[in-house]
């Protein structure tokens, strides 16, 4: 059977679980690393490279690199202003299109680069499976999840981009109640808990009643456009004063060295950066405003669930920006008590959806998730005024129906303006969609009824269906989010996909060899700097065999980044050759050693 | 009755599941409502903690979840279910919802909030009156410049006649539901209709002094 797993597909992070036995697990690289790095970076001959290497890539080729591509998702040109600017990559597209990125002489959508992270993912969980010698190690389903405020523009964008991915994306679920998941597997607990998810580039909070094994949301409320992320660009401006340096690159040093700043102001009371002491005093005053940003929506979510914060039994953090102490001290300060961090916040996310996905594959009826919505959802009426059909925090999937009729006679089309957001005018809310209700018989005006229902799903996302009543015809309306892909675009996606698929496939490999022939290089050249290696040479290695190693040792360094793949495993295995007399002698000296020193203790 | 399209056995309309093969059945909205979706009768006052078990007990049996894995036409029933049993408890859950959808099945509609809004209710003629004097000068003082404090204050004395009318609605309600639910008397029916569009027309003028506050 093939496989189905959770992801956590981060501004910052990704992440991939699955459940094994009834336990959910992270899965990991040989270095035990969970998390891949949501960066992506496509070299002049285009070739994809996702994660760690992507990232390293940020340093030296920024223009071709993106990060935090999960800001752009769902989003127009008209929405992003101002933030392109400290990003290395170019941010385009038209006027009511979707954002294009681009890189070199490529554009992509931000599904198609999430889709990047998505296959990166899906092929790390892969070949776990084919380690644990899985007889069918292939994933082709999974559980992704988004900030409980994601928009159905956003959300749509992610079902996209896991279509991309060749993913049957079976739930869309949200982060905080993802997480929530997570915190009650090992606790069967009742009460109300307020989960605070404050990750790379997006704020949620949802209130939650557990009970029975039912999780059920009572509010949610957040910010999809606040995070760690802010931090950093704050911290950047701090030392840049509105100057921009020369190149993109020095620009993701800067970065770099901001995000270091904050991890080592998490732990510490000061740090060095850039050649100056910070102390955390410091960071604290120049971070609250961004952290108090968090408190509003906090209070709302509250207000909405009908409770005081002292009613609160238990908070949760999420997300790696809950590290910071002061995050940490001013959300205790609200609820009146310490929040819960028992869990590795980067990664209890992932644990969550691997859950959920479990639940989906297997009918476990243990534990069930009732969310909401967290955007009241309604039509544009006379006066661009919105009129709410679905309000917000409404327990999903539900359902809202509006009554239309005709304002002419033989009218046989009306115009309908979807919209999400709080706001009384059209004009401050998202527009989800505009359609047009066709085919309504020709009547006197005011005679035709049209009823129309809105569809919000299990994963928080829209359709619309209409139905007159006096002829009893009922139509399914294609609702396009206005930031959307067509489904012609998003296949036409999954096909070059595939086009690109044997390119990225020799690109890993590549990059493979490199990192084996690094190693092997490391080792070499450690060895050779011991102190007693001169003794080695002496006592243990033939004539020339000194010579022989640094030869290939030096063969080996100059196909370090050759783009052959073939050349640099032939060399690798002339080192590991070479070195293999060496390596022998230099583990029977240490083993010697070692009973050595046990004798001398024992004297 | 209807017949189950699994396996042809009949099923009581208020069924959610055929009594013979288990299959969902497939919602019909209008032969049934929320009350009876609930099982519960149609009465007024609910008990809210049994209301929320009962949402988590039938939320078991519904929810898209559980339905992954089946045929289309029932996982069509159990989003059409599901959603049904949340737009229910949503509108059970608030004691005026409640009542506006009671009315609304026994066929007295309040029509909604454009209705409320236009028509001043006999009952409020006076203090709408007096409501719309202070409102007026309330906007001349701030005309003219006066400080903040001094027109706020009286905003804020002007809103407690119509608190005081607020308070008064919600225990009128109150009574009228346990009339309802002891005898269910349709004139009964009809003072809750006259409530329920005063108690709207009120949270307007309450919405509008807050307009005015926060200016």
């Amino acid at each position: 059977m093939s496989k189905v797993v959770g992801i956590d597909l981060g501004t910052t992070n990704s992440l991939v679980a699955h459940v094994v036995d009834g336990t959910p697990v992270i899965i990991r690289d040989r270095s035990g690393d969970g998390l891949v790095p949501s960066v992506v970076s496509v070299d002049a001959d285009g070739t994809v490279y996702v994660g760690r290497e992507a990232q390293r890539r940020l340093l030296t080729d920024a223009q071709r690199s993106v990060y935090s591509v999960k800001r752009f998702m769902g989003k127009g040109i008209d929405d992003v202003g101002d933030e392109a600017r400290l990003f290395p990559f170019r941010v385009a597209g038209e006027p009511g299109g979707v954002v294009r990125i681009g890189l070199g002489d490529r554009e992509f959508t931000a599904p198609e680069i999430s889709a990047f992270i998505l296959r990166e993912l899906k092929r790390r969980a892969e070949a776990f499976f084919v380690e644990q010698g899985d007889i069918d190690p292939e994933v082709d389903r999974a559980v992704i999840t988004v900030p409980a405020y994601f928009n159905d523009a956003q959300r749509t964008a992610t079902r996209d981009a896991g279509r991309i991915a060749g993913l049957d994306v079976l739930r869309i679920i949200n982060e905080p109640t993802a997480a929530s998941l997570a915190y009650g597997l090992d606790k069967r607990h009742t009460g109300v808990i307020a989960v605070y998810d404050l990750g790379g580039g997006t704020f949620d909070i949802s209130i939650l009643r557990v009970e029975d094994g039912v999780f059920q949301v009572l509010s949610t409320n957040g910010d999809t456009h606040l995070g760690g992320d802010d931090i950093d660009l704050l911290l950047m401006q701090h030392v840049l004063h509105d100057q921009i340096p020369r190149t993109p690159e020095a620009v993701q040093e800067i970065r770099k060295a901001a995000i270091q700043a904050k991890w080592d102001l998490s732990e510490r009371g000061e740090t060095e950066w850039l050649g100056r002491r910070i102390t955390r005093a410091e960071f604290d005053a120049l971070i609250h405003p961004i952290v108090d940003r968090t408190l509003g929506p906090c209070r709302q979510a509250l207000a909405d669930a009908g409770f005081e914060p002292s009613q609160i039994d238990e908070v949760v953090l999420v997300g790696g920006s809950t590290r910071i102490p002061l995050v940490r001290r001013l959300v205790g300060e609200l609820f009146g008590r310490t929040p819960h961090s028992e869990l590795n916040p980067d990664e209890v996310v992932a644990i969550g959806a691997a859950v959920q996905a479990d639940i989906l594959v297997t009918g476990n009826r243990e534990m069930l998730l009732l969310d909401v919505t967290p955007l009241s959802l309604g039509i544009e009426t006379m006066g661009g005024v919105m009129s709410k059909i679905i309000m917000r925090n409404s327990t999903i999937p539900a359902t809202g129906s509006e009554m239309f009729t005709t304002f002419a006679d033989n009218q046989t089309a009306v115009d309908i303006h979807v919209l999400q957001g709080e706001r009384e005018l059209v004009a401050d809310n998202r527009s989800l969609s505009r359609f047009r209700l066709r085919g309504i018989p020709p009547l006197p005006a005011g005679l035709a009824r049209v009823q129309v229902q809105f569809q919000i799903d299990a994963n928080g996302i829209l359709s619309v269906t209409a139905h007159e009543l006096r002829t009893d015809v009922e139509q399914t309306i294609e609702v396009k989010p206005s930031y959307g892909l067509t489904d012609e675009q998003v296949e036409q996606m999954l096909v070059d996909s595939f086009e690109h698929a044997e390119a990225d496939f020799a690109a890993r490999l590549l990059i493979e060899a490199r990192n084996e022939v690094e190693t092997v290089i490391h080792a070499t050249e450690k060895t050779l700097r011991a102190p007693e290696f001169a003794q080695v040479v002496k006592a243990d290695l033939a004539v020339g065999e000194q010579e022989r190693i640094e030869a290939a040792l030096a063969e080996a360094k100059a196909v370090l980044n050759a783009p052959d793949r073939d050349v640099i495993q032939q060399k690798t295995t002339a080192l590991n050759e070479a070195t293999k007399h060496l390596a022998e002698v230099m583990m029977n000296r240490s083993v010697h050693w070692a009973l050595a020193g046990k004798h001398i203790n024992r004297l | 009755m209807q017949a189950c399209r699994a396996c042809g056995a009949g099923a009581s309309l208020d069924a959610h599941f055929c009594p013979q093969c288990r299959t969902i059945l497939p919602l019909v909205r209008r032969q049934t409502d929320y009350f009876t979706f609930f099982g519960l009768p149609r009465k007024l006052r609910i008990d809210a903690v049994d209301l929320e078990q009962r949402l988590r007990t039938l939320s078991r049996q519904f929810h898209p979840d559980y339905f992954y894995n089946a045929a289309t036409a029932e996982r069509r029933a159990s989003l059409e279910r599901s959603s049904y049993l949340n737009d229910a408890y949503r509108t059970l859950k608030s004691p005026v919802a409640r009542v506006e959808y009671l009315l609304s099945l026994e066929g007295r509609a309040a029509n909604g909030p454009e209705e409320a809004s236009k028509q001043v209710p006999p009952a409020l003629l006076e203090e709408v009156f007096a409501l719309n004097e202070e409102l007026d000068e309330v906007r001349e003082m701030r005309a003219s410049g006066a400080p903040a404090e001094e027109w706020r204050s009286r905003l804020e004395r002007a809103r407690q006649p119509i608190d005081a009318k607020r308070e008064e609605h919600e225990q009128q309600l109150q009574e009228l539901s346990a009339r309802w639910d002891e005898r269910g008397e349709s004139d009964v029916l009809d003072a809750l209709r006259d409530r329920v569009l005063e108690r709207n027309y009120i949270n307007n003028l309450l919405a509008g002094i807050e307009r005015e506050l926060s200016q």
